[in-house]
């Protein structure tokens, strides 16, 4: 049994009078140590999936078992404990908090964890130092360029040592170069054992990772 | 969530909305304040009455009167020796004296002087809380002791518009002058008494000072007198007046005044007359608090106001909370808290207005009224405070401030808690 185990899972919105189908009986497997990349236009679904396999959402009927424990059950407080333990969220935009420094920001979800400040801090400033920002600890985040904001946002998504890192077009507000820099980071965490799984509709991201999914209406259309 | 950290986090949140917190804040200020001020007000009230109804007489003394509209009424009901014994065996009754007055003026040389002279059991004095400034309370035959006040009351009658100086009574003798008429010819017929002062009590700034104390069997031989002989049989007959002391508590003045009361007697104490004042006070503090917390339910909506647009700017950051794996309780404590928070500055601030409002209150009313009472040649009032804030007072509004504050963020606090994450991460 794969890490990962979605089966025949379905995710509906009901919009107005129309019912939108955004997944449709999906199956995936993920194995430990994955770098995996789905990908697909706008609408295809690989968002969404993303979201259930990080606990921000819930399918309308399938499961997802992650370790063996099946998330698509839990509860709101059973997510949350997901979501802190399990996972970390890389977004597009970064979601930095912009009244709080790097550390800050990186401590934050530990904060959610109950940890004492102290210990907050010093692996608040480890992580950061391992992403290259050892010398911006105190910088805001409109004081860092977009490459070094999301920089900051790897380092918070790894506090709580999840089990899967999941990002959402990580690389989407980057330019090019910056891109390839966070993406030459994530690789390099992969090979450190770290299991990500990253949605793009970019085919450069593809190149960093260990298998792509294609994506479409709902389905999944395809794997290289 | 540790205790320290959700501080750190509400107050850099509410340090991101300075200034709106300050607007809504504002509105709490002006509640608290209005609370603060209102019942400051009723309070000072409450406590001038009082003082000045103490100033009449000590509070745990139940005056109990002869031929009251008791239910039984008649002989049965006389103040006589087997009614003393009744009252002393009542519980929570210290001690028991008659307390009759006797008509007369009295006379120092040249100077005359008027009082109202009280016999009394020649030991009562204490238990009557009459204490003295110089020689004894204990009263003897052919000795008085005075009020503090009653040598101011002395004047020359030949130039009865001069002021002259009081003179000192004590050790003096004082000539009570009497007077008797013949029931059958009416003729006036006179008698002098050669009374020693043998003490001056304290000052207490109330009717004692103004009174002459004497031994009951003086009080009875000069009625007797009064009377063309007939004695008025006291102990037997009934006295007039009886004073009941009871133990210092106003819970027991008054229980055991009402079973005086139940026997049909006529019982009359300050005590429970203060008791029915604090009662009305009560009503008079609840009703002005009630006009202030009015003007802070409407601040509390400006808190909900202020919390629920909060929200909606925060909504990413409260996505980024939940997507961190923040309890839905934490994100609710959060926002609470922060209402909470402001409610809290606002009271502080709020107690704080309303405290210097009600000593300025003090400081222009005082001024206004001595000197309205001057301009028409009045005495001084005695007031010596409009307004009074009480200590619980300061503590309960704060208190209710931030109460306000927390029940104000529960609504706001449910929306962020109710929000998407997937869908707040990516609100614009």
């Amino acid at each position: 049994m794969a890490f990962i185990e979605v089966t025949d899972i379905s995710r509906r919105f009901v919009m107005g009078d129309t019912v939108v189908k955004a997944l449709d009986g999906v199956d995936l497997q993920v194995e430990r140590g994955e770098f995996l990349c789905l990908m697909g236009p706008s609408g295809s679904g690989k968002s969404t999936l993303l979201n259930l396999l990080g606990g921000l959402d819930t399918p309308t009927s399938g499961l997802i078992r992650v370790g063996g424990d099946n998330i698509a059950e839990l509860d709101e407080n059973g997510l949350a404990d997901y979501r802190r333990k399990r996972v970390g969220f890389i977004f597009q935009s970064f979601n930095l908090l912009p009244t709080m420094t790097a550390l800050q920001n990186v401590e934050y979800p530990m904060i959610f964890a109950g940890l004492p400040p102290a210990e907050r801090q010093q692996r608040a400033a480890q992580l950061l130092t391992a992403v290259g920002l050892g010398d911006r600890l105190d910088h805001k985040p409109t004081e860092l360029s977009g490459g070094q904001q999301q920089r900051v946002a790897v380092a918070r998504s790894l506090v709580n040592q999840p089990d899967i890192l999941l990002g959402d077009e990580p690389t989407g507000n980057l330019d090019t170069k910056t891109g390839e820099e966070i993406l030459t980071m994530l690789t390099s965490l992969n090979q450190g054992g770290q299991t990500i799984i990253l949605v793009t509709h970019d085919p450069r991201v593809t190149k960093h990772a260990s298998r792509t999914v294609h994506m479409l209406d709902g389905h999944i259309v395809g794997e290289e | 969530m540790r205790f320290t950290d959700l501080m750190q986090l509400v107050i850099s949140n509410l340090r991101r909305m300075v200034g709106r917190v300050v607007f809504t804040a504002l509105g709490v200020v002006i509640g608290t304040g209005a609370i603060v001020i209102l019942i400051s007000l009723g309070a000072g009230l409450q406590s001038s009455l009082t003082s000045s109804l103490e100033s009449f007489g000590a509070i745990n003394q139940i005056t109990v009167f002869s031929g009251g509209g008791g239910p039984q009424g008649g002989s049965d009901q006389a103040l006589d020796a087997r009614a003393i014994r009744e009252f002393q065996s009542i519980p929570g009754v210290e001690a028991v004296t008659p307390r009759v007055s006797i008509g007369g003026t009295y006379q120092l040389n040249r100077l005359q002087g008027g009082a109202t002279t009280y016999g009394i059991a020649p030991l009562a004095a204490d238990d009557l809380g009459l204490a003295v400034e110089r020689g004894t309370n204990r009263l003897s035959r052919g000795t008085i002791v005075v009020g503090p006040k009653v040598a101011e009351q002395f004047f020359d009658p030949r130039r009865p518009q001069t002021e002259i100086e009081p003179p000192d009574l004590f050790g003096q003798t004082l000539l009570l002058q009497l007077s008797r008429f013949d029931p059958e010819t009416g003729a006036q017929e006179d008698r002098t008494v050669r009374l020693r002062v043998g003490g001056v009590l304290e000052e207490t700034g109330g009717e004692t000072d103004f009174n002459v104390y004497m031994a009951l069997d003086d009080v009875e031989e000069l009625t007797a007198w009064q009377q063309n002989g007939v004695s008025p049989r006291w102990e037997q007959e009934g006295y007039p007046t009886l004073i009941v002391i009871t133990q210092l508590d106003p819970a027991i003045v008054q229980s055991v005044e009402g079973q005086i009361a139940d026997q049909g007697y006529f019982a009359f104490s300050i005590g429970s007359s203060l008791q029915g004042l604090n009662t009305f006070f009560l009503i008079v503090q609840a009703a002005l608090g009630g006009i202030g917390a009015i003007a802070l339910l409407v601040a509390a909506i400006g808190i909900g106001n202020t919390m629920v647009m909060s929200v909606m700017e925060r909504t990413r950051e409260i996505g980024l909370m939940k997507a961190v794996g923040a309890h839905n309780r934490d994100v609710l404590t959060v926002f609470v808290v922060e209402a909470g928070i402001i409610g809290v500055l606002g009271g502080i601030v709020g107690v704080i207005a309303g405290w210097l409002l009600s000593l300025i209150i003090n400081v222009v009313a005082l001024a206004y009224i001595s000197a309205q009472t001057a301009a028409q040649g009045g005495a001084d009032p005695g007031i010596d405070r409009i307004a009074y804030t009480p200590l619980w007072l300061v503590f309960f509004a704060i208190g209710f401030a931030f109460l306000i504050g927390l029940i104000a963020g529960i609504f706001p606090a449910l929306r962020a808690v109710q929000l998407d994450p997937v869908r707040a991460l990516k609100y614009e």
